[in-house]
């Protein structure tokens, strides 16, 4: 299995290489884009931290991967593109390819249908935005020219298994750290930082903001007695749970890599384009331990969950967490 | 002028009665978008079927994106329509079933589903809609099928009608040509999804921090939820998984659309 790490400058190819990583993804933003459309993304990430700023620079970082056999992959996972915007798209995706990167990361069928034509030397995977809950999903986009496929977070580890049994030929990653998105990421239509942090209402994901929250009247109050409003009132206290933890707040799915392992998952993915280079560095050496324990101890299923959990612990100063774990059902398992 | 056709969209055989208020519909939609627990089952599709056949109008099949469990599901529907009332439509909103359909079902005509078409919808957008620049604002308005290759990989493939939401911040059509039909649902607009579901469990208080993809007792049958946040133009509506806004405002362009898809209820 490898570990995709998220790669934000070349400055940090040669530590991340040194933790652990077999493979980069990244995303660039100049500003020609970023003049015509401030707060719309071109890769999943609003314009400040978290993109290579030049091809030139892109291209030293993927010469300096390469001489690791580290392959660098380039995102343009927006949701869509409209017509206007392809020139430009294009435009980066011909430029990302002659930087050397090993393939594009893209959640969009019509521009995956339109690189197919292309015929670049690289190859196309189908990031997170493509929502592909299923085999058939997958045969989907195989037919229309990936060649692999990240899956939504929303998929139990039972369910991942089926599609990946039903689909041979493409290779699948999974998430494993990070960003435990609330809502199906490619489905889902808010648009985050649409303004700087100055302004946090408009900069903070919709998902997470403050909300007052009440049942939506499908009755009135005088049809209901005291104590049902009562009951109703609880009901309202999960609603609320996503203003009172933080999505980034170290979710981790790493039990899973037995499993995950079995059932011939390619890579894991790091999420954190735009995290400081110590968190990426820190990530990237926790896995690398326990697949490296994986792999030469063999360890049994109860003693690599509490080899995980105890690394967790040590590593991010934090317990497991049911909301904050990407596979919950893995808390089954006694440690 | 486009003549423009109406349609009634129910996710639950009760709804029907929406239908006996009024016969102005030519076609019913049935089925479910955003969870596939909430599948019609196939004694369900057939009351529809005959429902439909009396009324003579026409049938439009709703489905869902679907684990691999979900698609044999939809594969036991899909059978059921193609044998008894071939010539019917099926949204997707997952390019699984639309491969299945593809693959499977001739006789079943194609229409690529709103969660497919991905504009974007939060109602923040409002707030800069005034601030940013125009091909910022175009972005927000148009669809992806202004592409013209996009446009042909569709009618390629069969696909030739789309489904949009009434956005807030307007849809503009124009350069996206006259082969690809356009309907228009109103009045709630889906905004996001998820199978992290709130609802499920929310009755249960000692469960109140567990998230995942838990048991559920359709819970999103017995209660809704309105958030509020001053920065949000509308209100957002939760129901089961999804969270919804609802515009009843009608677009200036409504004569780009040739189908209205009216939604008596949160369809979920």
């Amino acid at each position: 299995m490898k570990i995709l790490s998220p790669l934000d400058s070349k400055e940090e190819v040669e530590e991340l290489i040194q933790a652990g990583v077999d493979e980069f993804f990244c995303g660039l933003l100049e500003e020609k884009w970023h003049e015509k459309y401030p707060v719309i993304s071109i890769n999943r990430r609003p314009a400040g931290k978290g993109h290579f700023r030049s091809f030139a620079d892109l291209k030293e970082a993927v010469m300096m991967a390469q001489d690791h056999h580290v392959p660098v992959y380039f995102t343009m996972n927006e949701h869509y593109y409209i017509d206007e915007q392809y020139d430009l798209v294009i435009d980066y995706v011909k430029k990302a390819v002659d930087a050397g990167v090993a393939g594009i990361i893209l959640a969009d069928y019509g521009l995956l249908t339109i690189l197919s034509d292309l015929n670049l030397p690289v190859k196309l995977q189908i990031g997170t935005g493509g929502t592909v809950f299923n085999s058939q999903a997958a045969k989907f986009y195989q037919k229309t020219g990936a060649s692999g496929i990240t899956l939504p977070r929303h998929l139990t580890i039972e369910e991942i298994r089926k599609i990946v049994q039903n689909s041979p030929g493409i290779e699948f990653s999974v998430f494993i750290l990070n960003s435990r998105c609330v809502n199906v990421d490619g489905f889902c239509t808010f648009e985050h930082g649409l303004s700087d942090k100055s302004f946090l209402p408009l900069y903070r994901n919709a998902c997470m903001l403050p909300y007052h929250i009440s049942l939506y009247p499908q009755v009135s109050a005088e049809e209901r007695d005291m104590g049902e409003i009562i009951r109703e009132h609880r009901f309202l206290e999960r609603q609320h749970i996503w203003e009172t933890v933080h999505v980034d707040d170290h979710p981790c799915g790493a039990c899973a890599l037995y499993e995950f392992k079995e059932i011939g998952i390619h890579g894991m993915k790091v999420v954190g384009r735009g995290n400081p280079l110590e968190r990426k560095v820190k990530d990237v050496i926790f896995l690398r331990t326990l697949l490296d324990r994986l792999e030469k101890e063999r360890p049994s299923l109860p003693e690599f969950r509490n080899s995980v959990r105890e690394l967790y612990q040590s590593t991010y100063s934090r317990s497991c967490r049911t909301h904050l774990c990407y596979y919950p059902e893995v808390r089954e398992t006694p440690a | 002028m486009k003549s423009m056709e109406q349609a009634l969209f129910i996710s639950k055989v009760d709804s029907l009665k929406y239908y006996e208020d009024t016969d102005e519909f030519a076609r019913l939609y049935f089925g479910m978008e955003f969870c596939e627990r909430l599948l019609p089952n196939v004694d369900d599709l057939k009351n529809v079927i005959n429902f439909v056949n009396e009324k003579k109008i026409g049938l439009t099949l709703v489905t869902p994106y679907v684990t691999e469990d979900g698609l044999k599901r939809v594969e036991r529907l899909l059978n059921v329509l193609n044998e008894q009332k071939p010539g019917s439509e099926v949204v997707f909103n997952d390019w699984g079933v639309f491969h299945l359909l593809s693959d499977n079902y001739a006789g079943l005509v194609p229409v690529l589903g709103r969660l497919l078409n991905k504009m974007k919808r939060g109602p923040r957008l409002m707030n800069v809609l005034d601030k940013i620049p125009e091909e910022s604002v175009r972005y927000y308005r148009s669809p992806g099928i202004t592409v013209p290759k996009v446009r042909e990989f569709l009618l390629k493939n069969r696909i030739n009608r789309v489904e949009f939401d009434n956005l807030l911040q307007g849809i503009d059509l124009e350069r996206t040509g006259d082969e690809i039909r356009k309907s228009l649902y109103l009045p709630f607009a889906y905004i996001t999804t998820t199978r992290l579901c709130l609802t499920a469990l929310c009755d249960q208080p000692d469960r109140v921090k567990e998230v995942g993809i838990l048991p559920c007792g359709h819970e999103c049958q017995r209660y809704t939820f309105c958030l509020k946040n001053p920065i949000m133009i509308a209100n957002l509506i939760r129901k089961g998984n999804t969270i919804f806004l609802c515009n009843e405002d009608i677009p200036d362009n409504l004569r780009m659309f040739d189908r209205v898809v009216i939604e008596p209820e949160i369809p979920i």
